[in-house]
């Protein structure tokens, strides 16, 4: 390991010169070790740490008829989540996109539901279909255009504020405290959305709708029950429009 | 004749620089790291636009296997009073007598498989196994519990509104909001103490479920657990 040379340059040696020694010592095996016990200290750590979303849920205790909140009809919109499976429960992937086949049912105002002729379909359903699609080319896509469309007063003076925050006019909590104020700012048309998810709609899409909520500012939203008339909507709306 | 002479040279390279890389690396590596916590089942969380991370002490996950087996693990305070082993003891040692109130098989544990489930990260087998399961080793536990197709396996959610005759998902929740840990009953409350963490592709009544559960137990306020991704995806 460690080794000591001796050197003796130019033969003949003076009395009493003391010898110059020179100490290696081999960092080999150290090195090996060190690289070892990173490669162990890699693989067994987390450097990503997980991002949360709260929310909050209504308790289960009934509530009076009288004490319900009811959303004005003009401000509701339903979105009803679906995803497509396969007979082993699979999730779908969409062949243009890629992505996982999700499907948001949506309705603006009051489930339409009348069947004037008795022929057991529904008609002037306002049941619409959209999908997660995000952003392309900076444009708003999907439901995404929709809920942007909806709350656009909010996501105007909202922008507003970003670019102040951007060019440091605003401090974070300033920033944070003032687009809270717009959100919830009752003077201007907001939408209330009702989340809804069929029992075959996976977790990532009642996530990516919530994400929804988040990036177009909406403030009032929440999850509900899918019910009676909302898969009537759907069965009518699937018998309508069979999947290739 | 003239002896040529081939100067030796020594192929010695000074590890020393590398050496000291090396070091500071693995520093870096032991400080900043915190162990990945071991799992019945691995799970991607969908991803979320939402910045804010998962508290590092004083919270309880709720996993949800996209079977609908439900695990459930508690990290404590960082101060030893309410560490994260106390928190666990308090908690068993509550949800057990829970479970004996409203049952006629009753569960006895020995300090000793309370001393065990105080080191256990996970959990999720049904109670009344739960003695025979913390006697068993470590190797065979691991094996048995991320075995999905086992019926002891999981935390039994049913559908129940009436917390006099609470489900084990219940009694199991109300001993972490009772484990004598003050900061751990704020975070619940606060909302940041519970994280639900479920696969992207689990069926929402499986989810569903577990968040009815939540809502009957008056713990409306939760996280739900996602990766991060931008605003473009």
């Amino acid at each position: 390991m460690a080794q000591i040379e001796q050197s003796d340059k130019g033969g003949k040696k003076k009395k009493g010169a003391q010898k110059k020694m020179q100490i290696h010592v081999d960092f080999t095996p150290m090195v090996d070790m060190n690289m070892l016990l990173i490669t162990f200290f890699m693989l067994c750590t987390t450097m990503i740490k997980s991002q949360t979303l709260q929310i909050s849920l209504p308790s289960n205790e009934k509530v009076e008829q009288e004490q319900q909140n009811k959303t004005k009809q003009s401000e509701a919109v339903t979105l009803i989540l679906d995803t497509e499976r396969d007979s082993e429960g699979n999730v779908k992937v969409d062949p243009d996109s890629g992505k996982p086949a999700h499907i948001i049912y949506y309705y603006e105002g009051k489930a339409e539901v009348a069947d004037e002729n008795h022929d057991g379909l529904i008609d002037n359903s306002n049941l619409k279909v959209e999908k997660f699609v995000g952003n392309e080319n900076g444009e708003v896509q999907g439901i995404r255009k929709i809920l942007h469309n909806r709350n656009k007063q909010v996501l105007e003076k909202i922008d507003v504020l970003k670019t102040q925050w951007k060019n440091k006019e605003l401090t974070d909590e300033e920033y944070q405290a003032k687009a809270k104020q717009i959100r919830n700012d009752s003077t201007l048309t907001r939408p209330v959305v009702i989340i809804k998810a069929g029992p075959n709609a996976s977790w990532e899409s009642l996530i990516s709708a919530l994400d929804e909520m988040q990036i177009n500012q909406i403030s009032r939203y929440q999850i509900d029950n899918i019910n009676g008339v909302d898969s009537a909507l759907i069965f009518d709306y699937q018998a309508k429009n069979p999947r290739k | 004749m003239g002896k040529v002479k081939i100067k030796r040279k020594s192929t010695l390279i000074d590890m020393t620089a590398m050496s000291d890389v090396t070091v500071l690396l693995l520093t870096f590596f032991m400080l900043t790291s915190t162990f990945l916590q071991k799992e019945p089942v691995t799970v991607l969380t969908p991803s979320s636009v939402s910045e804010i991370k998962v508290p590092v002490t004083n919270y309880s996950t709720i996993l949800i296997s996209p079977e609908g087996k439900v695990f459930l693990s508690v990290a404590g305070d960082a101060d030893s009073t309410y560490s994260t082993e106390k928190v666990r003891a308090e908690l068993i040692r509550n949800a057990v007598s829970e479970y004996n109130k409203t049952h006629s098989n009753k569960i006895q544990l020995t300090n000793e498989q309370v001393a065990k489930f105080s080191k256990m990260n996970m959990f999720g087998v049904k109670l009344s196994y739960l003695p025979e399961f913390l006697d068993l080793p470590q190797i065979k536990q691991d094996e048995i519990i991320s075995d999905m197709n086992n019926d002891m396996v999981g935390i039994p959610v049913d559908d129940n509104k009436d917390l006099g005759k609470p489900n084990e998902f219940q009694i199991w929740m109300r001993a972490i909001y009772n484990s004598s840990n003050p900061n751990l009953e704020q975070a619940i409350k606060s909302g940041e103490g519970i994280a639900v963490k479920a696969d992207k592709d689990t069926p929402y009544d499986v989810v569903h479920n577990v968040l009815d559960n939540l809502q009957t137990l008056k713990m409306n306020k939760f996280s739900l657990m996602t990766a991060l991704k931008t605003e473009n995806d």
